[in-house]
C-alpha cells in the first residue's frame, strides 16, 4: 500500500478535499485529480513555463511544487481566468492579436503576462520581453504575444 | 472579400485561450492505463536477453511486452527503406531505441515495471559521424545491413565540367549544417484504445493521419479500415510528427490489454528519441561568370539518417536540387549520400533539406558578391528565375516576388546607406528562399487535396477535411475560405473534426502544402455546395440558375432584384423538402503536379512557389563575442495572405526558430548520447533573443493558389540563418561555415582574426 496523507486546497474558488501519495507533484493534482487539464506539462523540469498557475498569489511552476506544499493553500489556474463568459482582458487581447498558434504555451503565457501586468501595469517591450522570458513559445516567435500583453496594459504601441 | 484576405482569430482561439481545448495528452478515458516505453541505453548493442519477470509482478501492471510480442512484418515511413521494428528484436541501433513497453494502471507502476526489466546487451562497434560511416572500414551501424549508405540520390544536367572551365570565379567550401530539434511544446504521444467493434482507435497529434494509418497498418498486420484515427490538433510539429513508433507501440499495448493506453514522451524522451533535423556536410561548389550569373554548380553531401529510416531520402534529395528552381543553374551535378548511423533516426524539420542547402548557398552567394564586388541582394535578384519560366527540373514558377521582397527588406534597413556608414561591430547580412507548396516525390501516388462542405438547415456550415492542424491554423484558412465561397460569417462556418471515419483521404500538412491544396479543395466543394443552393433557391424564385444572385445573406433574381430570400430559409426549405437530405458540396483539387522521373529528376513538383529574403542587423560583443539582433526584416512572396495576422505570426515564428539555428541550438552528442536533452542546456529562443520581427508581406496573387495565395511554413525559416551568419560576417570579418554561430565560435573568429590568423571557423 503506498503512503497518502489528506490535502485540503483552493483551486478557482472551490475547495477540495483530496487523499494523495506525498510525492504528488501540483501538475498532476490539477490535471489528473482535479481533470483540470488547461494546465500542460512541457517539460517537467521548470524551463518552459507551460504548468505555470498562481499559489497563494505568487505565479509558479506547478511541475516543480509539491502538492502538499500548496495544502490549505490558493490555487488560480487558466480555467480560473474567465469570468463565466467573460473572458479575462489579457486572454481577448491575446485572441485579437494573434498571440495564439497550437495553444499549447498559451495557458502558461496568459497566467504570466497577468502576473507581469498585475507587478508592472504600464511595461516597456523590453519589461515585457524580459519578465516573460520564462515562458517559452516555438510557434509565434513572441512578437504577436508582446502586441497583445502591451495592449492589454493600455500602453500604446 | 468579406473573410479571404481579413485578418481574423484562429476559429479554436477562444478554447486554447480557456484552456478549454484538449489537447492527446489531456485525453482522459475511462479504465485508461498509462503506457511507458523502455529505451536503449546503448548506440549498438546485440540484444542477447530480456528478462521481464519480475516487472510483470508489479501490482497494477497490465501488460509487459517485447519484440516476442510484436508482429515481425516488414514496414517502415521509407518505400525504399523500410527497416523500423515496434519492438527491438535482436539488435539496438541508436540510445533512445525501443526495447520493451509496459501498461499500467498508473504512472509509478510503469515506472517501477520498467526499471526490473532486466536486458542483457552485448555492446557492438558504433559510428556516428554520415561521412565517417561512408569511409572503407566503418564499422556498420546495423548488422542486417551490408553498407551504411542508405540511399544515393544524383541528378546531372548540362555539362558541368566545361562549365567551370569557362567560370570566371570559382568557389568552393564545405558547409556543416547541425542536427537540432524542432522543440514543439506539446511532446510526441498518443491514446490507443480498442473499440467495441473490434477495430483500433487511435488519437494522433500528428500532421498525416492517413499517412500514418497506412505504415501503422503495415506495422501491426491489420487492414487499413481497421484503424480508426482521430488527428487532435497537435502542440506544434514542423515537421517532427509523422509516423511516430510511440503510436505503434500504443496501439500494440492497447490491442493487448484490451485497454485504452495513453502514452506521453518525456521531454528528455523527446529529445533523444524524436526525429531530429537531417545533420548535412555541403561540399559546395559554384562557378560565376565576372558578371555575377551562377554557371556552374557542383555539390556532394553527406547526411546522417540515424539508426532506422524516416524521411531524411526525402530531405536529402530536396537539398541535393531545389536551389536549381531558385536561381537558374543549367550546368549542374549534385550528389547526395545518406548514411546508417547510430544515433537517432532523422527525419523532417521546417525547410526539409532546402533550409539546410539555402544555408550553404547563401553563405556562398556572399562571399561571391563580396569577390565579385556587387551588392548582395543585385547579386540573388540576377540569378533567380522569374514568373512564367520553367526551370531545368521543368518547376513552372507561376509567379515570383523574389526581386519586391528583396527591395522590401533593403529598404526597410537602410541596407545602402547603413552599407555606406558602417558603425563598428554591427553588420547587415542578407538571404533568399524559395519552397514549394506540396511535393509530389514525396507521396508519388497522390497529388492535390479534397473537402466536403456541407450546408445544414439553419444556412451553417461544416467542412470537411483531411488536412491536419497542428497550429499553424489550416482549419481557420478552410473555414475562411468556405465562409467567403457562402456569403457566410466565419462564426458560421465549423470544420469537423479529422475523423478517418468521415473525411476524405489527406495527404497532411508537410511540404508548406496545406493552404494550397486544402484551400483550393474546400473552394472547390463550397462552390458546388453554392450551386446546389443556387439552383434550389431558382426554383423558389422561379428564376432560372443562371439568373440567381447570392449577396449578403440573400438570394434574389437578377432580373427581379424585389423578390428574394434568405440565405437560412432556403437552406431550410432544401432540407425540409428532400426529406432531410443537407446540401453537400465536394470538390477537389488537382494540381498540375507529376511524379519527377526518377532517373532525370524532371517533373513540376508543386502547383505554387513561394519566395523570401530575410535581413538581418547585428550587433557583435568584440570581447565576448555576443551577438545581438537588433533588426529583422522578412518579406516573404505569400501569393495572397488569406489570414494577413496570421501569415505574419508564421514568418516571425519561422525566423525564431532560424534565430536558434543560427546562434544557439546544437544537439551536443558523445558516443551517441545527446548530452543536452533539456531547455536549460538545448537553448531555444525566449522573449529576450528576438527584437520585435519586421515581416513583410509580397503579394503577387498567384493564378493558381486558391484567391492567389501560396504557402509559408517553410520558407519562414529557410534563409534565416544564413542573413544572420551574413551579417556576423558583415560586423567581424568572421566567415562561420558551420552552424550553429555560437558565441565561442564567433569569439575565436574574433581573436584569430585580431592575431592575423586563419579566418572563420568550420571548413573540413
Amino acid at each position: 500500500m503506498r503512503q497518502t496523507v489528506p490535502l485540503q486546497i483552493e483551486v478557482n474558488g472551490q475547495e477540495y478535499s483530496l487523499t494523495i501519495p506525498p510525492d504528488r507533484r501540483l501538475i498532476d493534482l490539477l490535471r489528473e485529480d482535479l481533470g483540470l487539464t488547461g494546465t500542460k506539462e512541457g517539460c517537467g523540469a521548470g524551463e518552459c513555463g507551460a504548468c505555470s498557475v498562481f499559489l497563494n498569489g505568487n505565479l509558479v511552476n506547478s511541475c516543480l511544487v509539491l502538492a502538499v506544499e500548496a495544502s490549505g493553500g490558493k490555487v488560480l489556474t487558466i480555467e480560473g481566468v474567465a469570468r463565466g463568459e467573460e473572458l479575462h482582458p489579457v486572454q481577448e487581447s491575446f485572441i485579437r492579436n494573434g498571440a495564439i498558434q497550437c495553444g499549447f504555451c498559451t495557458p502558461g503565457m496568459v497566467l504570466s503576462a497577468i502576473d507581469l501586468l498585475r507587478n508592472n501595469p504600464g511595461p516597456t517591450e523590453r519589461q515585457v520581453r524580459e519578465g516573460m522570458s520564462g515562458n517559452l513559445c516555438r510557434c509565434t516567435g513572441y512578437g504577436n504575444i508582446v502586441k497583445a500583453v502591451l495592449e492589454a496594459s493600455g500602453a500604446k504601441k | 472579400m468579406n473573410v479571404v484576405g481579413k485578418s481574423v482569430p484562429l476559429i479554436d482561439a477562444g478554447a486554447k485561450a480557456t484552456g478549454a481545448m484538449e489537447f492527446v495528452s489531456d485525453l482522459n478515458l475511462p479504465r485508461m492505463l498509462t503506457g511507458k516505453i523502455l529505451r536503449s541505453p546503448l548506440p549498438h548493442a546485440r540484444i542477447v536477453s530480456i528478462d521481464t519477470g519480475r516487472a510483470k509482478s508489479v501490482p497494477g501492471v497490465a501488460a509487459v511486452l517485447t519484440a516476442r510480442d510484436a508482429p515481425s512484418y516488414t514496414f517502415g515511413p521509407s518505400k525504399a527503406s523500410p527497416d523500423w521494428e515496434i519492438l527491438a528484436r535482436s539488435e539496438v541501433r541508436f540510445i533512445g531505441e525501443e526495447v520493451a513497453a509496459v501498461a499500467a494502471t498508473d504512472p509509478d507502476a510503469a515506472e517501477e515495471a520498467l526499471s526490473l526489466i532486466k536486458v542483457e546487451y552485448e555492446e557492438l562497434p558504433s559510428v556516428f559521424d554520415a561521412f565517417e560511416a561512408l569511409q572503407p572500414g566503418a564499422p556498420l551501424a546495423r548488422s542486417d545491413k551490408e553498407s551504411n549508405l542508405v540511399f544515393r540520390f544524383f541528378v546531372e544536367k548540362g555539362s558541368v565540367d566545361q562549365a567551370f572551365q569557362e567560370s570566371d570565379l570559382i568557389i568552393e567550401d564545405t558547409f556543416i549544417t547541425n542536427q537540432v530539434y524542432q522543440a514543439y511544446m506539446e511532446t510526441t504521444c498518443c491514446v490507443a484504445a480498442p473499440d467495441s467493434d473490434g477495430r483500433l482507435k487511435m488519437w494522433l497529434p500528428t500532421q498525416a493521419p492517413f499517412i500514418c494509418r497506412l505504415t501503422y497498418s503495415k506495422a501491426l498486420g491489420m487492414p487499413e479500415e481497421k484503424i480508426h484515427t482521430i488527428q487532435i490538433p497537435a502542440g506544434g510539429a514542423f515537421g517532427g510528427k509523422m509516423e511516430s513508433n510511440l503510436h505503434i507501440i500504443a496501439g500494440l499495448l492497447a490491442r493487448n490489454t484490451g485497454k485504452p493506453v495513453r502514452i506521453v514522451n518525456s521531454r528528455e524522451e523527446d529529445f533523444t528519441a524524436g526525429n531530429p533535423r537531417v545533420p548535412m556536410r555541403i561540399d559546395l561548389k559554384i562557378g560565376f561568370k565576372s558578371d555575377g550569373t551562377i554557371h556552374a554548380k557542383q555539390v556532394r553531401i553527406y547526411a546522417g539518417n540515424g539508426g532506422r529510416t524516416v524521411h531524411a531520402p526525402g530531405v536529402l534529395a530536396t537539398a541535393c536540387y531545389r536551389i536549381d528552381s531558385l536561381y537558374r543553374i543549367k550546368n549542374l551535378r549534385n550528389e547526395g549520400l545518406l548514411a546508417y548511423t547510430n544515433t537517432v533516426p532523422t527525419s523532417a524539420y521546417r525547410g526539409f533539406g532546402n533550409s539546410q542547402m539555402i544555408f550553404a548557398i547563401e553563405t556562398l552567394l556572399d562571399m561571391a558578391a563580396e569577390k565579385l564586388g556587387q551588392d548582395a541582394g543585385d547579386l540573388r535578384v540576377k540569378n533567380a528565375y522569374q514568373g512564367g519560366e520553367v526551370t531545368v527540373h521543368g518547376w513552372k514558377i507561376t509567379s515570383c516576388g523574389l526581386p519586391e521582397c528583396v527591395e522590401k527588406v533593403k529598404s526597410a534597413a537602410s541596407w545602402t546607406e547603413k552599407k555606406k556608414n558602417k558603425i563598428p561591430g554591427r553588420g547587415l547580412g542578407l538571404a533568399c528562399t524559395n519552397h514549394v507548396s506540396g511535393n509530389s516525390a514525396f507521396f508519388p501516388d497522390f497529388h492535390g487535396s479534397a473537402a466536403m462542405v456541407r450546408v445544414s438547415r439553419e444556412g451553417r456550415a461544416t467542412v470537411f477535411s483531411g488536412e491536419a492542424d497542428t497550429g499553424q491554423g489550416i482549419r481557420t484558412v478552410m473555414a475562411q475560405v468556405a465562409a467567403e465561397v457562402l456569403g457566410l460569417k466565419i462564426e458560421d462556418v465549423l470544420v469537423a473534426p479529422l475523423d478517418s471515419d468521415l473525411v476524405p483521404y489527406g495527404l497532411g500538412t508537410w511540404a508548406t502544402r496545406g493552404t494550397v491544396n486544402a484551400g483550393k479543395a474546400v473552394q472547390a466543394a463550397a462552390g458546388d455546395a453554392r450551386r446546389q443552393l443556387i439552383e434550389f433557391a431558382a426554383g423558389l424564385l422561379g428564376a432560372e440558375a443562371a439568373k440567381v444572385e447570392m449577396d449578403n445573406g440573400f438570394f434574389m433574381a437578377k432580373d427581379n432584384p424585389g423578390s428574394k430570400i434568405k440565405f437560412s430559409d432556403v437552406c431550410e426549405k432544401a432540407v425540409y423538402q428532400r426529406a432531410g437530405s443537407p446540401i453537400i458540396g465536394q470538390g477537389f483539387f488537382v494540381p498540375d503536379t507529376v511524379t519527377p522521373d526518377p532517373v532525370t529528376k524532371y517533373g513540376n513538383q508543386s502547383p505554387v512557389y513561394p519566395f523570401g529574403a530575410h535581413l538581418a542587423e547585428v550587433e557583435v560583443d568584440q570581447e565576448t563575442g555576443r551577438v545581438t539582433i537588433l533588426d529583422y526584416h522578412a518579406a516573404h512572396d505569400v501569393g495572397k495572405a488569406i489570414n494577413p495576422i496570421q501569415t505574419h505570426g508564421q514568418i516571425q515564428g519561422g525566423v525564431a526558430q532560424a534565430v536558434g539555428w543560427a546562434l544557439m541550438e546544437d544537439m551536443v552528442t558523445a558516443g551517441g548520447k545527446v548530452q543536452n536533452p533539456n531547455f536549460l542546456d538545448y537553448r531555444i529562443p525566449t522573449f529576450a533573443d528576438l527584437p520585435q520581427v519586421n515581416s513583410l508581406l509580397v503579394e503577387p496573387v498567384d493564378p493558381v493558389g486558391p484567391y492567389g495565395a501560396k504557402g509559408i511554413g517553410e520558407p519562414a525559416l529557410n534563409p534565416g540563418a544564413a542573413a544572420v551568419l551574413n551579417a556576423i560576417y558583415d560586423a567581424t570579418g568572421v566567415r562561420i561555415k558551420e552552424l550553429p554561430a555560437s558565441q565561442e565560435k564567433v569569439l575565436r573568429g574574433i581573436k584569430s582574426r585580431v592575431q592575423g590568423g586563419s579566418q572563420g571557423a568550420g571548413k573540413n
